[in-house]
């Protein structure tokens, strides 16, 4: 009867056994990656790490740089009052007042108190740059005037209510209750020292901003000293948009001071990935790995152990900023599963790239779009609950000093924790002999990684419900490309944009797979199985995720709209309605793309295009259907 | 026999395009462009009162000053004021929906104390303080020209408003210079892989029993690259016309852009030369060219301003001689480090 004993021996065994193994190789990754930096090179970097914070202290003691200096032309006389204003600023250029020359060597002219302005775009660029300046020049002269309440007879405190739709109070607000009321008392004495003992005005709007659940509060505890009018702006650095002064000092909720702090955390990763990702192409140069991988260990606790000094490396630095910076535990706890997927994805470049060239264009695409999808979001963090996909928006949180719970830590991080295992499962899957000394194309590298994770009928549906936060981060860089059109043109290419990510999502490891363990099996029938199978997967992580939506963050609307297709509707009759439509749907769409997968390239990609096509016929459905 | 030192750079380019990295880096330029496009057009709709015209905002007005608060209200586009007897019924009208916001004003001390309230937590809120902004200080302007007997200084007459975008000068100023100089990182850091790589192989001693010096390799492998940057930035030039920014002075930018990449493409050769590890390097030279870029931009004529004056078309006539200075200061480090070379000795 000490079977069971006996294989827990066993297992706990094996397992300080491998985690001996991985702590050996981290050590031995440490001790070679320090010895590579001969004392030249230490010197060099040093003289290089010492010249980028004078430049960045530069910078900054000279109130940062001016790209647009000189770039538009005033024509202006030396003894107008304009003169100043254009001298003040860089972007303006003073020129002679010469109205022959509109247009060819000046943009504006200013003459008799009139402006004369060329026809061009530039001009009217000029002109608009130029009213800014005339604006910033006044204020500055009003600060100067002896009678401040003639200079700024407009005192503005700014607060923000929530609208509480009638009865539609949800319990599910509970989590939130205890920040919102926080805030909501910061706000009050907040306006009470702005407003000179304005009893009655605060006493009242105190009611209405205890209802307030998500607050953004924080910020108007910053300007302290609000008796002086128009001091604000400087106080208000951290907090983003100021709350109270004159008319110019009021802004909106724009939290740049802590997206600008936040940003010091990435720029460590940037640095970091780049010699993890050299340190694991170094091992399949010339056959350098090889070694390792006959030894007794298993690739995991290889790539373990050589991941960990980085992981370590990039936990300390993220400690150490989020000291420098006055970010608490969140932010660190923030930003290391951002860490995890930099390294994880650059794993999975390492294996892949054929090159130190490649490998470099695969780390930039990796910085390029991991930090554009963890920025773009946290702009909005005052603004929407949906900036909650990015973890950043919680370093944000942290920095203004309003709360986080610990369902938006989940719903923020999760994708960012599960990308990174997947990731880190696919590279492992790799990281054996036949596929790390050869030369083969990334693509098929990518295939081969895919086959190595399909061992059933089972792994297809789970690969597609992995595949969600990767599907996620696709549909969140889309809609930030095709922003830029007009509203007509990328409403349509959103759609079709989705329902391909979607498409490729659920298809691609069936296509792998007809190549590797289901290369025998090339019938429909195995085919429309492991479409649908792959359908309901997708299916099954979609509703997962509207779920996590669903309760980490109960007054959602917007996600609503982004992800229409997830079926969170709002009656039950639509609600069961739109709950098995998507399955059918995505059943349906893959079981196509399969029956294409089956043969060649050629004819996976023709099958996609009506996958696709029927997708974004439903989605086009949906969104018309619910408005 | 060709001159070997062509040979050698067709090389260079031969792997580039057979491991599609140059499209990869295309498309990472692309999306850099598009996506610092989308935060600025979208900031810039969010944040600028011109362009959220659409909106139509309708406020709720009480407090003791409300006739003229009033009146300015009413004269602001797409707005719309409407009077409340008290703040209960002003409140109620915004918990209802019938207004966006509400300013609660009183005349206290020569001053007016404004109360704004606006919806908190979604998109529309940016929109209504903009527009609440906007209004207040036409607001601030007519209170302040009514005490203007108390000030010694009037304020300037504003120019008036023009119907620019602010994406132009985005477009010139950041948009054109990123597209321009992100070809001129990226050749260099492709000839820092491109030297670290022969090391590592160890085909830098091929090479280098074949009949060309080493000179000649580094040659080869600074003009491929070198040479790449002004193409993709013609390249982006092109679309840039294409889509209806217009850009002076082509041939002048290119010819910038082709003295900073000869320049930095050096650079990374040189560090790839004395640290032969790419870890070192490729650190080495991020820094390296960070603090070069970070630090010119504090000069008066540093290469981002340069390039945005070039393309409107805001430099004096002499700015051949601007140009001519690039070209000595690229040309002057390339033939630097061709003195170099057989100095700094490749045997390991």
């Amino acid at each position: 009867m000490s079977g069971p004993r006996d294989r827990l021996r066993a297992a706990t065994r094996d397992a300080r056994e491998g985690l001996r193994s991985v702590a050996r190789i981290a050590r031995w990754e440490t001790s070679r990656s320090a010895g590579v930096v001969d004392r030249q090179t230490a010197i060099l970097g040093l003289v290089a790490l010492l010249m980028a914070g004078a430049v960045g202290g530069a910078a900054m003691a000279t109130g940062g740089v001016a790209l647009d200096r000189d770039v538009y032309r005033i024509g202006v006389a030396a003894d107008s009052p304009y003169s100043e204003v254009v001298e003040e600023s860089p972007a303006l250029a003073a020129r002679p007042p010469d109205l022959d020359r509109l247009g060819r060597d000046v943009d504006v002219v200013v003459q008799q108190e009139r402006f004369y302005v060329a026809d061009s775009q530039k001009a009217r660029a000029a002109l608009s740059t130029f009213r800014d300046a005339v604006r910033r020049h006044n204020l500055g002269r009003m600060r100067e005037e002896g009678n401040q309440s003639a200079a700024f007879p407009v005192v503005v405190t700014l607060r923000y209510a929530d609208r509480v739709p009638s009865g539609a109070v949800t319990a599910g607000s509970g989590s939130g209750t205890g920040t919102g009321a926080e805030s909501g008392t910061d706000t009050d004495t907040g306006s009470t020292d702005a407003t000179d003992g304005d009893g009655t005005g605060s006493g009242t709007d105190g009611g209405g901003a205890d209802t307030a659940s998500v607050g953004t509060g924080g910020e108007s505890t910053g300007d302290g000293p609000l008796g002086v009018p128009g001091v604000g702006g400087v106080g208000g650095l951290l907090g983003g948009g100021g709350t109270s002064g004159s008319p110019a000092d009021i802004s909106p909720p724009f939290p740049f001071g802590a997206l600008v702090l936040a940003f010091v955390f990435f720029i460590p990763m940037n640095f970091v990935i780049q010699p993890y990702g050299s340190t694991i192409l170094n091992e399949r140069i010339n056959r350098r790995g090889e070694l390792l991988l006959v030894a007794p260990v298993s690739p995991s606790a290889i790539v373990a152990g050589k991941t960990l000094p980085y992981l370590g490396l990039l936990v300390g630095i993220t400690t150490l900023v989020a000291l420098a910076i006055g970010g608490g535990p969140v932010s660190v706890a923030a930003v290391v599963p951002i860490a995890t997927l930099y390294l994880a994805a650059t794993f999975v470049g390492g294996m892949f790239a054929r090159s130190f060239k490649e490998l470099t264009f695969v780390t930039v695409s990796i910085s390029v779009f991991l930090t554009s999808y963890a920025f773009v979001p946290a702009i909005f963090t005052n603004v929407t609950p949906i900036a909650l996909i990015s973890p950043l928006t919680l370093v944000v949180h942290d920095l203004q000093g309003t709360g986080v719970t610990a369902a938006q830590y989940v719903f923020s991080t999760g994708p960012f924790y599960v990308g990174s295992a997947v990731l880190f499962l696919l590279g492992v899957g790799v990281y054996r002999e036949e596929d790390m000394f050869t030369q083969r194309p990334v693509p098929l590298k990518f295939l081969d990684a895919l086959n190595s994770r399909i061992t059933g009928l089972k792994s297809v549906a789970v690969l597609s419900a992995l595949a969600i936060p990767f599907v996620f981060i696709a549909e969140l860089l889309a809609i930030a490309v095709l922003f830029v059109l007009p509203v007509e043109v990328s409403i349509p290419l959103l759609l079709v944009a989705v329902a391909t990510v979607e498409e490729v999502a659920k298809s691609v490891h069936l296509y792998a797979g007809f190549r590797g363990p289901f290369a025998g099996r090339r019938g429909w029938q195995t085919a429309l199985t492991l479409g649908a199978l792959s359908g309901l997967g997708f299916f099954l992580g979609e509703k997962l995720t509207a779920i996590v939506q669903l309760v980490g963050l109960p007054n959602l609307t917007l996600g609503r709209a982004a992800f229409s297709s997830a079926g969170v509707a709002a009656t039950p009759a639509v609600g069961l309605l739109l709950l098995f439509a998507p399955l059918v749907l995505h059943a349906t769409t893959t079981s196509i793309a399969s029956l294409g997968a089956t043969r060649d390239r050629t004819w996976y990609l023709a099958a996609l295009v009506p996958a696709i096509g029927v997708h974004t016929a439903y989605n086009l459905a949906v969104v018309s259907f619910l408005g | 026999m060709a001159d070997p030192r062509l040979t050698i750079a067709r090389r260079e380019l031969a792997t580039l395009r057979s491991e599609k990295t140059i499209v990869l880096a295309l498309l990472i330029q692309l999306f850099i462009a598009a996506f610092s496009s989308f935060l600025v057009v979208g900031l810039v709709s969010l944040y600028d009162p011109g362009s959220v015209e659409g909106y139509e905002t309708t406020v709720g007005v009480t407090g003791d000053a409300t006739d003229d608060l009033l009146r300015v209200v009413d004269d602001q586009a797409s707005m719309e004021g409407v009077a409340y007897g008290s703040q209960a019924t002003a409140r109620a009208a915004f918990q209802s929906g019938e207004v966006d916001a509400v300013l609660l004003a009183d005349r206290r001390a020569g001053r007016v104390f404004v109360t704004a309230t606006a919806p908190d937590g979604n998109v529309r809120t940016t929109i209504v303080v903009v527009q609440l902004r906007e209004a207040l200080s036409t607001f601030e302007r007519v209170e302040r020209g009514e005490r203007s007997t108390y000030l010694s200084a009037t304020p300037l007459d504003l120019p008036p408003r023009s119907g620019s975008t602010p994406y132009y000068g985005f477009s010139y100023t950041v948009l054109l210079p990123l597209l321009c100089f992100l070809p001129v990182f990226i050749s260099g850091s492709i000839t820092v892989d491109s030297v670290t790589e022969e090391f590592e192989r160890g085909t830098l001693e091929l090479l280098r029993v074949a009949p060309v010096s080493t000179v000649d390799i580094v040659d080869g492998k600074v003009w491929a690259a070198a040479a790449l940057a002004p193409v993709q930035a013609g390249l982006w030039l092109a679309l840039l016309a294409f889509n209806g920014t217009t850009v002076r002075h082509p041939l002048a930018l290119l010819l910038v852009v082709a003295a900073l990449a000869l320049l930095v493409v050096t650079l990374g050769a040189t560090i790839a030369l004395l640290a032969p590890d790419r870890r070192a390097a490729q650190f080495l030279y991020s820094v390296g060219v960070l603090v070069a870029f970070g630090g010119t931009t504090l000069l008066p004529l540093n290469p981002v301003n340069t390039v945005a004056r070039l393309a409107v078309d805001s430099v004096g006539p002499t700015y051949p001689l601007l140009v001519a200075g690039y070209l000595v200061l690229g040309g002057g480090a390339y033939v630097l480090l061709r003195r170099a070379v057989p100095r700094i000795g490749l045997a390991d």
